[in-house]
């Protein structure tokens, strides 16, 4: 083969070169100046290192809060919290006309909103938009069951007719996860391919896995009150949001220790030390009553679905200890049996005698009496998130030291999330939830049919009565009355309190901290 | 010739078929459902259900796995039950950040591994050999994650010389998205050049013991040219395999490097994909990984044919 030497000659060669190449390249590379793009003058941007890529950019197709704070920059409700969780109008004009007997709801419209389209919202858009978010939206189908009739009433009037009467109505209106966003009537498809909402930043570009572009909405036409929590006038001072998807924690904290982020989420607890000590590079910011991690337990099935054995296992759990395990550091973690915090209208101590009791004696003698003959109790859960792992670990031993038998099955998310929809399989399994205003809203188990299947004429009766009640002053002595019912019955223990560890750049000015962290209001300086 | 391709082919195309069904039956058994991680917490059974079978979910596995195969026998992946587009889309819009990085990554790999792998084979048993063989040892066995959270500390945190994180601004040039891969590349490089001092100083010991290098060494000529024109270029063949294999085996196997940097990357495409059960993304892009893979083989197979006339066609 008369060619074959030629070649042989030439590939040493060949592979230099490219090498040489290539070395070239990479050391070009190194040279570059890093923050080129931040040194033309003063920046119109913020990076927003967030935990994930969104699932969808649909904020009701999903129910994840990433999804939530993004889309709460785009779309608008018409209800929303202010910075004590109350109620307030943000795209509906003021408070609902509510008729006397509970069940009718007048809603007038802000007038002059322009949608990102540069057409005026009318009462068409909010019909349209509150029916799609009824039929599609998990949790608007929930509330699509109470509600009678939705019709537009006039260019700007919107009235909700209930079948009875229905007290968390405006805060599920108003809550940003699964969002009742209010859209142009013409851009609504499913799936949803433009994003066209009232919001201070309207929809730039979206690149998997790289970034999320919003930009600000020029005609943006914002409320007069001052600003409070999520409600009251808002302002898009910087002018491209940019919401990038960082998966990894340790990469999130380094990656604002360097000064790369203006706001990086969710950051784990033990990298507070470090963040403190930065030297004014970043700024950790604690979100007070971020979430509670709850236990859900199987009433239909198994060993828990005998109320005294659930009892025997509230009694020998120590939620204190369990926190302390899942978030080591106190000032993470608060150990109370209110599910609501102090200040908020739902404080209530009903049943707290319950928590944190820790008393293994007691507990076995409970189950004993229960009938408990040394079934293991199956613990569902997954190192997703490592406080739920810790969580379950130490409750695994406060459990066997109460003479129960425990397996404790670790698995990861998509399976526990599959697994726990079968009676068959769990006892008891671990998970969180935000710190949200309105019971009704967390945990799905004081609903109907979520996982755990918590059905008994209690619980009918003292959410019955709940849900009726729409003056809030009244609402707070009736939560009391179900947290006592959760007490006694056990479907689901709250463990507690944690906060929420997110860090933000010196350049980033006049940041609220926010259970969905929103960037209007905010500047860079 | 013409046999002896068509030959390795035919080969190639059985591995992908025992690849499709090995990827369809694992992403299937095991555990976990789609649709309850897209729906999450408030969904309803009777929302799952639905979702399952627009997605087809609830037909019998052979079922689906006949579908799936008549769709990517027509070159159709899919569609992602998360991203609402087509899996070639989805593959492709990551390809760019995988395919530099990987290529990078080969270069510094390289750079390091041959220059290491000759120096070894020459001073044979000497402390530099010993060095460099104790440095490829480290190397194989450093966790990527690790290597690259230490670079980020020092280089991006304390120095501030590169992003932590990232493939560069939105708008960023190819110079600013090849900038944000140098860390990266780095880790993948260091991690990988083990291999490539192993081979080239094994492949070079082979070499210098033959007779023609010693005749070069009698002829007179100077101990580089011996090392460098004589040994190195009759060394390269297996070396040459190796970096190709690297390559290979990168596009696929840069999944913890491409997750702790951020880089919007095939390997993070397959994380996700993997942790939300995103069946036809997992299916699609490991059957493309594995295409790649068989591919680069059987290049490397025909350059043998090529490169070294010992090999029989």
């Amino acid at each position: 083969m008369p060619h074959v030497g030629p070649v042989v000659q030439r590939l040493p060669k060949l592979s230099k070169r490219s090498l040489l190449g290539a070395s070239l390249l990479a050391m070009l590379c190194a040279a570059l100046p890093y923050q080129q793009a931040h040194a033309q003058g003063p920046r119109n941007f913020a990076t927003l290192a967030m935990v994930a890529e969104p699932q969808t950019l649909d904020p009701m197709a999903s129910t994840a809060d990433l999804v939530g704070t993004i889309m709460q920059h785009v779309y608008e409700t018409l209800y929303t919290f202010d910075a004590k969780w109350n109620v307030v109008p943000m795209l509906a004009e003021g408070m609902p006309k509510i008729s006397a007997d509970g069940k009718t709801y007048a809603i007038t419209l802000r007038k002059g909103v322009m949608l990102h389209n540069g057409r005026e919202l009318n009462a068409d858009d909010v019909v349209a938009s509150l029916q799609r978010w009824m039929d599609q939206s998990p949790r608007g189908k929930a509330v699509g069951k109470e509600v009678a009739s939705l019709k537009a009433k006039g260019p700007l009037a919107v009235e909700v007719v209930l079948k009875e009467p229905y007290a968390p109505l405006l805060s599920q209106l108003a809550l940003p996860s699964g969002m009742a966003a209010i859209m142009a009537k013409d851009s609504i498809a499913s799936p949803l391919k433009d994003f066209v909402g009232t919001g201070p930043y309207k929809f730039k570009e979206r690149r998997p896995d790289q970034f999320v572009l919003l930009t600000r909405f020029d005609k943006y036409s914002a409320r007069k009150e001052p600003a409070s929590g999520y409600g009251g006038k808002r302002e898009a001072a910087i002018e491209e949001l940019r919401f990038v998807p960082v998966p990894n924690a340790s990469t999130r904290v380094e990656g604002a220790l360097a000064g790369q982020y203006d706001f990086a989420d969710l950051l784990p607890v033990e990298a507070l030390p470090r963040l403190e000590k930065s030297g004014g590079k970043t700024v950790p910011i604690m979100t007070p009553s971020f979430g509670f991690p709850y236990l859900v337990l199987n009433t239909k099935e198994g060993v828990a679905a005998s109320q005294p054995v659930r009892q025997a296992i509230q009694t020998a759990l120590g939620e204190g200890e369990m926190l302390a395990a899942g978030f080591g550091d106190t000032r993470f973690f608060v150990a109370e049996g209110n599910h609501f915090p102090k200040g908020s209208p739902f404080y209530s101590a009903a049943g707290a005698d319950q928590y944190n009791q820790r008393n293994a004696a007691k507990a076995k003698e409970a189950a004993a009496k229960a009938g408990y003959k040394g079934e293991p109790i199956r613990v569902l859960t997954s190192r997703q998130y490592d406080f739920h792992y810790n969580m379950a670990l130490l409750m695994a031993e406060q459990l066997k030291r109460a003479g129960f038998k425990v397996d404790l099955n670790v698995v990861d998310w998509a399976t526990l999330v599959q697994r726990r929809n079968d009676a068959k399989l769990w006892d008891i399994y671990v998970t969180h939830s935000g710190q949200f205003p309105e019971p009704m809203l967390s945990p799905p188990q004081l609903g109907d049919g979520a996982p755990g299947w918590w059905d008994t004429p209690a619980k009918k009766t003292a959410l019955q009565a709940f849900n009726v009640e729409s003056d809030p002053a009244k609402r707070g002595a009736l939560w009391g009355k179900v947290q006592q019912v959760v007490y006694d019955e056990v479907p689901y223990i709250n463990v507690g309190k944690f906060n929420g560890l997110s860090a933000k750049s010196p350049a980033l000015d006049n940041y609220q901290p926010a259970t969905w962290p929103f960037f209007w209001n905010a500047r860079i300086k | 010739m013409i046999r002896y391709i068509a030959s390795r082919a035919a080969g190639m195309l059985v591995v992908l078929a025992i690849v499709a069904v090995l990827v369809f039956v694992l992403t299937r058994a095991a555990s976990g459902d789609p649709v309850s991680v897209l729906l999450g917490d408030q969904a309803t059974a009777a929302d799952i259900a639905r979702v399952q079978k627009e997605y087809g979910l609830d037909k019998p596995l052979p079922v689906q796995f006949g579908y799936w195969l008549r769709e990517v026998l027509q070159g159709n992946l899919g569609t992602s039950i998360f991203l609402q587009r087509p899996v070639t889309q989805a593959l492709w819009e990551r390809s760019e950040p995988t395919t530099l990085l990987a290529l990078m990554a080969v270069a510094i790999a390289a750079l390091i591994g041959v220059p290491c792998g000759i120096v070894s084979a020459v001073f044979r048993g000497r402390v530099v050999d010993q060095l460099f063989t104790g440095i490829a040892m480290l190397g194989a066995s450093i966790p990527s994650f690790w290597l690259g959270i230490v670079l980020i500390q020092i280089f991006a945190v304390s120095f501030g010389w590169f992003p932590v994180s990232g493939y560069g601004a939105p708008d960023a040039a190819l110079a600013e998205r090849l900038h944000a891969l140098v860390l990266p590349a780095t880790v993948l490089g260091l991690l990988n050049s083990a291999l490539i001092i192993r081979f080239t100083r094994a492949s070079m010991l082979d070499v210098l013991g033959e007779d023609y290098v010693r005749t070069a060494r009698s002829k007179g000529l100077s101990e580089s040219t011996v090392v460098l024109k004589h040994a190195l270029r009759n060394a390269l063949v297996p070396i040459v395999t190796v970096i190709g294999l690297t390559v290979a085996l990168m596009i696929g196997g840069a999944v913890i490097t491409e997750t702790v940097f951020g880089l919007p990357g095939v390997g993070n495409l397959v994380v996700s994909a993997v942790l939300r059960r995103d069946y036809p993304v997992i299916q699609g892009a490991l059957l493309v990984i594995a295409a790649i893979y068989v591919l680069i083989n059987f290049s490397i197979d025909l350059l043998y044919a090529v490169v070294d006339p010992r090999v029989k066609v």
